[in-house]
């Protein structure tokens, strides 16, 4: 009886009846219809895809081994590429020039020089610094110049560590942690959210009161109290363990937006006719859960899941900065940045803020994909 | 309408509680705290001094009692407004934070109503813009700004306004004013470091809340009666303003509440890099240092904003909508 | 089942129409195709009179309605078509016809269709929960109204509102002015928006299933009422409704509407008593009548109403019509033509008429 007048939108939709091709789509078909149509959230995904693609060939796509220290190379500059040959004209190979150190005799640093006369030919597919690709070692790398030099493309570190390989390996932690963190929020919230939502009463009760308490703290803060709390990496404590305990951390916070959500699904759904007409065919209670109530919310719980993947992976980035994340030597976006925390440092040598892009990359990422999800699940609720 | 304020001001006591539960447990938390460490520093002293010491720190964090009376020691001097002891700075904690809330306090105010004044208009031109060139670069902005950490858009600007401007960043004060007496000279030179912390800090805080009055909007202008009023032959101006905008700030109140301490979330990690003297430093580099009174104080400081936030936002809400039943 | 006298003689000339809608097609540009909603409708909306638009749910009656006001919202466009306004200034019996706008030449958020929305043509929607915004007093909303159309004081208006309230026979009207609508009941909230609509004293009302969402009690009695001011008043109605009871006792004119198309239109009795088109008829047997001797079941019709991205050749009918005739119906849109010995009764069907439209009927 309400079916016309709301909108004449809503009216042309809801009145489709399987007549023509369009009322013959499943939910998830016409889901990925409407998702496919916005360019902004398909280029998210296509962008996140070669970001994976990316930092898993880390090694390979680096000139140098993120942990390989050069001492002649502290705080180096980019090197700068050009594609114009020693013959002055424009050519496909790629050159850099030679560096060269200065004694700077007011500071008494040391200061590098590009010789712009100097062109150095940039190589494809050469050997240099072992890697490895989860369990592949290699030492081919896609670019780099003739040893003894070696191509810095973002710069380097307090070290002469390579900063773009560092990147990239610093994205292999930052770009799961928000994955494992999702995996774990979907978990407790989807167990917790609807545990409260079916049952109701005491537990449900329970349940609300330690969601508030949760929410009645700011993220960062309490984030960073937790994880202050985890010890410091040690033979006992490895990087892995702090690394998976952070993801933890970052989910025990996060799970409540989804817990509330699908309470208030499950209650809704409680009500309607399917879980009557289960019930009365006599179902278990587990059965309506997984068989009816759990598929109904999975577009739901997929859209809240990928909303929350970029406050997590900002989460890490905030925490590793403040030096409460990540720890050397282990490698994350924001582990990386915490050597930028002085401000005259990075002034000098900015290129130490490049794995910033990543982090911006990353969320932009997760952000334009997370929001094409929710409006090609739900196109009315904006 | 009185019954109500009671009635949610009674939860917001319950939860503020169970709040206060949490806050120890994260003091208790830490393996080795300033609290254990000073205890054996002044048992290897030895001495009646330290004995004395020893004794009167005991006493005072009930070290040696079960767990609930520990709980009720720290509480009850928490809420009398004794915060416990900075084993760090050697300092009451009270002390070490009232000198610097003010400031956090004043940049995150500052911040709110900027960013508050600029969503809110920002939102309704993308929602009655919808689907043309400059909605969708509002947009571009605003997901830029909710993916670029406060922190690290900080860093940009001033490696920007040093380099480009050759302008002295970071602090409150040019390093000539810093000790000087109040003067007009001083306060301008006050006003030319705040426009970069308040962008930093309002701007994850207006690229979310435009976004959020876009959505609130788009939906209410798909209620009945902004057809109503526009079938009255009302000017679309008027449509928006006076019967869309009205219903859609009723959510936007709500998020107030989580909106403030977003804020301070967010001022807490960009005050290190801007170096302002603002409480949130002083709160990281206490955790880092397991200086957990001076931790937990901020965080429960923090904490009681925000439910105290959401009480205000309630109410707020409960005025303005008056749909909402006070039984 | 009422009968009202006629307050005209049947419309003889154009000068005597309200509204005259001619071809209108009105298309949904959505993300999964093209609705067609309108697919060239004709109206002829005579000075006086209630004319009834019936059909099922999507036939594209409330698009009608919208597209009138220009309220039709993006993605939805009117594609085509014309939708002429007789503006009538009107002294006691009597009526002139000022001028005739095109309505859909106008800008729909311009000045000019903003002075016809409420002072010509005013609309009543089908929620009176939510056609009221809850933020503001029922007084508030059609004071708003009537400073907008009228030039008279703040103080003048807000007495006009209490009196138009108690036209609508709403109790305690002082009172309600200052209510907001939560604190009134679905009637009440019905009978505060068709006080709104009044408020301009427009010459044409358009109500979109005012009565659909009341109970059965209420909307006899909102029935009534606007029976009652329409004859008080002189005002034209459109109703717009798919509850033939409804109808049979409020309309004198009945166009049928599906998927877009009128298919019957005919006096109301001519619609009760000898519809010619095999949905009108189809329709008129899944009600049950209250008096009918012989025992006939009820037919419900079959199959359901295409969507509207559906590209259906021929007839849209013809694939739910028991009087299909294949190769005629299904190649071809039967075209609407008047009834032999009838007056005002046409009907678009290929028993009747072996006119059709265009090739196939669909508009490139």
């Amino acid at each position: 009886m309400t079916e016309e007048t709301i909108t004449p939108v809503r009216a042309a939709v809801a009145a489709a009846e399987p007549t023509s091709d369009v009322g013959e789509l499943s939910q998830w078909q016409l889901i990925w219809l409407r998702f496919r149509r916005n360019k902004l959230a398909m280029g998210g995904m296509v962008i996140l895809a070669i970001m994976y693609l990316v930092v898993i060939f880390a090694g390979f796509l680096s000139p140098n081994a993120h942990d390989t220290q050069n001492l002649d190379y502290i705080y180096g500059p980019p090197d700068p590429i050009t594609f114009v040959g020693p013959d002055g004209k424009l050519g496909l190979r790629p050159y850099t020039f030679a560096t060269t150190t200065v004694l700077n005799q007011a500071t008494f640093k040391w200061d590098f020089e590009i010789d712009r006369n100097t062109r150095i030919p940039i190589q494809f597919f050469v050997r240099g610094d072992t890697y490895k690709i989860l369990w592949w070692q290699n030492d081919l790398h896609l670019m780099g110049i003739a040893p003894p030099d070696r191509l810095y493309v973002w710069g380097a570190d307090s070290l002469g560590r390579d900063m773009f390989a560092r990147t990239l390996v610093g994205g292999q932690v930052s770009m799961t942690v928000g994955l494992v963190g999702i995996a774990l929020t979907i978990f407790l919230g989807s167990v917790l959210g609807t545990m409260s939502g079916f049952y109701g009463g005491a537990i449900d009760d329970a349940m609300q009161r330690v969601i508030e308490v949760i929410q009645s703290f700011p993220t960062i803060p309490l984030w960073a109290a937790l994880a202050a709390a985890l010890p410091n990496v040690s033979e006992n404590f490895t990087m892995l363990h702090r690394y998976f305990l952070i993801t933890v951390i970052l989910s025990l916070v996060n799970w409540t937006g989804l817990a509330r959500q699908l309470r208030a699904k499950v209650m809704s759904y409680r009500q309607a006719d399917f879980t009557s007409a289960a019930l009365v065919a006599g179902a278990s209670n587990a059965r309506i859960i997984f068989v009816h109530m759990l598929p109904n919310a999975a577009s739901h719980i997929i859209v809240v899941a990928a909303l929350a993947i970029p406050g997590m992976i900002l989460g890490e980035t905030s925490l590793s900065f403040l030096g409460l994340g990540i720890q050397p030597p282990m490698v994350s976006w924001g582990a990386l940045l915490r050597d930028s925390q002085q401000v005259s440092t990075v002034v000098q040598h900015p290129w130490l803020i490049l794995p910033g892009i990543g982090v911006v990359i990353t969320v932009l990422g997760f952000s334009v994909l997370g929001d094409g999800l929710r409006d090609a699940v739900d196109p009315y609720s904006i | 309408m009185l019954n109500y304020i009671i009635r949610r001001a009674g939860y917001a006591l319950v939860t503020l509680l169970f709040v206060a539960i949490v806050g120890f447990l994260i003091i208790e938390l830490p393996p080795g705290s300033y609290l254990d460490f000073r205890l054996r520093e002044l048992r290897t002293l030895g001495g009646d001094y330290s004995v004395d010491m020893i004794k009167a720190l005991e006493q005072r964090y009930g070290v040696n009692d079960p767990v609930h009376v520990k709980f009720w020691k720290w509480f009850s001097n928490f809420v009398q407004g004794d915060f416990g002891w900075s084993f760090q700075y050697e300092r009451d904690v009270g002390e070490l934070l009232s000198a610097r809330i003010g400031y956090t306090l004043m940049f995150t105010l500052t911040s709110l109503v900027v960013s508050w004044v600029i969503s809110i208009t920002v939102g309704v031109y993308s929602a009655t813009h919808r689907y043309t060139l400059p909605d969708y670069a509002i947009t571009l902005f605003q997901f830029i700004g909710l993916s670029v950490p406060g922190f690290l858009l900080a860093l940009v600007l001033m490696i920007f306004a040093q380099r480009t401007l050759g302008m002295e960043v970071g602090g409150l004060f040019s390093s000539r004013f810093r000790d000087a007496a109040w003067s007009w000279a001083k306060f301008v030179d006050l006003l030319g470091h705040l426009w970069i912390p308040i962008i930093v800090i309002g701007a994850s805080g207006t690229a979310w809340l435009s976004r959020v009055m876009r959505g609130n909007l788009l939906d209410v202008l798909n209620m009945q009666y902004v057809q109503t009023a526009r079938s009255k032959g009302l000017p679309e101006r008027k449509v928006i303003w006076k019967h869309a905008v009205r219903n859609a700030l009723h959510p936007l109140v709500m998020v107030f509440g989580m909106s403030f301490p977003a804020i301070i979330s967010g001022e807490t990690v960009i005050s290190i890099v801007l170096n302002l003297p603002t409480a949130g430093p002083l709160f990281i580099n206490a955790l880092l240092q397991q200086d957990m009174y001076l931790a937990v104080t901020f965080l429960m400081f923090l904490a009681v904003l925000l439910v105290v936030g959401n009480l205000v936002a309630d109410i707020v809400l409960a005025w303005l909508d008056p749909r909402i039943q006070f039984e | 089942m009422v009968q009202q006298q006629p307050v005209h003689a049947a419309p003889t000339s154009e000068a005597e129409l309200v509204l005259r809608i001619r071809d209108l097609h009105t298309y949904f540009y959505t993300v999964v195709g093209v609705a067609k909603a309108l697919n060239g409708v004709n109206l002829d909306i005579p000075y006086g009179k209630v004319l009834g638009i019936v059909g099922e749910s999507g036939c594209g009656k409330s698009v009608t309605a919208l597209s009138a006001m220009r309220l039709v919202l993006p993605p939805g466009r009117i594609v085509k078509g014309e939708i002429l306004l007789n503006r009538i200034r009107r002294e006691g019996d009597t009526y002139t016809v000022l001028d005739e706008v095109n309505i859909t030449d106008l800008d729909p958020r311009g000045h000019e269709i903003r002075s016809i929305r409420g002072r010509e043509i005013a609309m009543i929607f089908q929620e009176p929960m939510t056609s009221l915004n809850p933020s503001y007093t029922v007084g508030n909303q059609i004071v708003e109204a009537i400073l907008l159309h009228q030039d008279v004081s703040k103080e003048e208006a807000r007495d006009r509102a209490i009196n138009i309230l108690r036209r609508v026979e709403l109790p305690n009207a002082e009172a309600v002015v200052d209510r907001y609508p939560h604190e009134l009941s679905g009637g009440m909230r019905q009978r505060a928006m068709i006080a709104m609509a009044l408020s301009c004293t427009p010459s044409l009302l358009i109500a979109d299933e005012p009565t659909t969402a009341l109970d059965v009690t209420t909307e006899a009695e909102i029935l009534d009422l606007m029976r009652e001011l329409q004859a008080q008043m002189g005002m034209t109605i459109v109703f717009i409704t798919h509850n033939l009871g409804v109808v049979a006792q409020m309309c004198d004119q009945v166009a049928v509407m599906y998927l877009g198309r009128v298919v019957e239109s005919a006096p109301v009795d001519d619609i009760f008593y000898d519809p010619q088109h095999p949905y009108t008829q189809a329709l008129l047997r899944s009600i049950p009548r209250i008096g009918s001797r012989t025992k006939k079941r009820l037919e419900p019709i079959r199959g359901v109403v295409p969507d509207p991205y559906a590209d259906i050749r021929g007839c849209p009918f013809h694939d739910r019509c028991s009087a299909c005739m294949p190769g005629i119906c299904d190649v071809r849109v039967p075209a609407m033509s008047v009834l032999p010995g009838k007056v005002g009764h046409e009907v678009r069907c290929f028993l009747h008429s072996d006119a059709y439209e265009g090739d196939d009927g669909h508009v490139a």
